[in-house]
């Protein structure tokens, strides 16, 4: 994949939910190897747009291309296999009897119809070492049900990198992780866009941490009010547009 | 209580005791199995209102005077194929849902056996089965299930705990979380259907549910849950076979007292093992 192509081509996409129109026209691309963050209110339909273009939302019109391919039915599984994905309020059940190891192992591979021993050795090795990039090792042998709220995000974010993908989509990753983990975090984050040349779309609401640390943002309000560089996108005019009046002054 | 031991063992010479011990094998092994993940799937009690929905496919058989064992299988598959429908179409809660559709079965299939007066002196081998009566001809298509739950389940293992562990997740990996849950939920109509026989409507939801649950209770691993789950399936059913013909007891209900006795022992286990006893 050529650098600065896109990863990512989202055209004129709308989707309704239930009678309402959450994501109305809304075009953009990501290119590779770039960092976009998507701003705006709550009930800005971000979340929407994301689970939208993943699939886990039908919309109404528009199109998706992941990779240069659009994502029809026959194309989307094995399109979206080169997808990570870290979700809003993931909540895991105490009572499932998943270890850490399990967990993140679940990331390494395509999850077809195979035997469960096929290829554990590797798996094992991948494994470790996701959960010492996170720093959560030390987690390996122990049950989901006995994790903290933080401890469960560094692990999940060991599943998304377990294995070299192109496209990491965050919903609000960060909400949940300490001081020393959110910088952790987005220090991550820096390293896999530098040098493994991921490309990452993430939902915040940290507009510091984006000016800091992302290529590009898009602002969102049902509609899309304006893409661009953090410079030209958080300024006062956009936010306060997006925000209401008051929420920057210039 | 006296124990004719030599009866016991006379009787365990007899072929339908041997297929009784056998099939028991083969669908508590096949309901430990896929019960494992029916409780986590949280289907346990779409399996309860499988069983009970049986009743109507057994009902509707009699008044049409088709033989309720040829009926029950594929009307368990149809039913199990309309709830999942439902449960996907209207998104209300999977219980409320499931009683409904539970209650208005039973209720129908008690009002069209009240038209059928001669079948009433069956209905109490329908309620709570009897595992004596399996036939040679069961036990090849046990036998034959079992071996398709075991495929299906190993090759579908991890798949299976991402689907367990959250469906966007899976859905996102491109799995095909509708035609994995369809599988599943025919696997388990099969299952319920063949069980009916030897436990019974009113207890066969007891081989999918208290296995899992004891198993469970005694462990912290995936796979050692899906493993102990299947064993004690088996054990179970072997045991509650052999005491209901050493105290002569009903077979079905003997099973899941089985059952039920193990699931306390984990109760008891897992007490200590959390207080720091074992």
């Amino acid at each position: 994949m050529q650098s600065n192509s896109p990863i990512l081509t989202v055209e004129h996409l709308t989707v309704q939910r239930g009678r309402s129109t959450a994501v109305k026209d809304v075009s953009f691309s990501l290119a590779a190897g770039k960092d976009m963050a998507i701003v705006g209110p709550n009930g800005a339909g971000k979340s929407t747009l994301i689970q939208a273009i993943l699939g886990l939302l039908p919309y109404q019109a528009g199109s998706v291309k992941l990779f240069g391919t659009a994502c029809r039915p026959d194309t989307a599984p094995l399109l979206r296999h080169d997808v990570a994905y870290l979700p809003q309020n993931f909540l895991v059940d105490p009572r499932i009897p998943m270890t850490v190891m399990d967990l993140v192992g679940l990331g390494w591979d395509r999850l077809g119809l195979q035997l469960p021993w096929v290829g554990w050795r590797d798996r094992r090795a991948a494994v470790h070492t996701a959960l010492a990039q996170v720093e959560a090792l030390h987690l390996r042998h122990q049950s989901l049900s006995s994790l903290s709220g933080g401890e469960l995000k560094r692990v999940l974010l060991a599943y998304c990198v377990v294995r070299p993908r192109q496209l990491l989509v965050l919903d609000e990753a960060p909400a949940g992780l300490d001081v020393c983990g959110e910088g952790d975090f987005y220090r991550l984050l820096n390293h896999l866009k530098r040098e493994q040349g991921w490309s990452i779309l993430q939902i915040s609401h940290d507009l510091e941490r984006v000016r800091a640390h992302c290529d590009c943002v898009l602002c969102l309000n049902q509609q899309l009010l304006k893409q661009g560089s953090p410079a030209e996108v958080l300024n006062p005019d956009i936010l306060n547009k997006a925000y209401g009046p008051g929420f920057v002054c210039a | 209580m006296n124990i004719d031991w030599q009866n016991f063992f006379e009787l365990l010479q007899l072929p339908f005791m041997q297929r009784a011990m056998l099939g028991g094998l083969l669908l508590g092994t096949t309901g430990g199995l896929l019960g494992s993940f029916t409780v986590l799937r949280q289907l346990s009690f779409f399996g309860d209102a499988l069983g009970h929905s049986a009743l109507l496919g057994i009902s509707v058989g009699v008044l049409l005077g088709i033989s309720p064992n040829l009926i029950l299988i594929p009307f368990l598959i149809l039913f199990a194929i309309g709830v999942t429908y439902l449960l996907e179409k209207t998104h209300l809660w999977n219980d409320a849902l499931l009683n409904i559709v539970y209650s208005a079965s039973l209720a129908l299939s008690i009002i069209i056996l009240s038209f059928v007066k001669e079948y009433q002196g069956g209905i109490n081998q329908l309620l709570f089965g009897d595992v004596l009566a399996i036939l040679p001809e069961d036990l090849i298509f046990n036998g034959f299930l079992l071996v398709t739950c075991v495929i299906f389940s190993g090759l579908t293992i991890r798949t299976q705990m991402l689907l367990i562990l959250n469906e966007s997740l899976a859905r996102v990996r491109g799995i095909a979380v509708e035609r994995h849950r369809l599988v599943f939920v025919v696997l388990l109509s099969l299952v319920v259907a063949v069980s009916i026989k030897s436990v019974g409507v009113l207890l066969v939801s007891a081989f999918i549910v208290m296995p899992a649950c004891s198993a469970r209770l005694l462990s912290q691993n995936f796979s050692h849950y899906v493993s102990i789950s299947t064993a004690l399936g088996g054990a179970c059913a072997i045991a509650g076979v052999l005491l209901s013909a050493l105290f002569d007891l009903p077979s079905g209900p003997t099973i899941v007292m089985t059952q039920f006795t193990v699931f306390l022992l984990a109760v008891t286990f897992s007490m200590q093992v959390t207080r720091g006893e074992i």
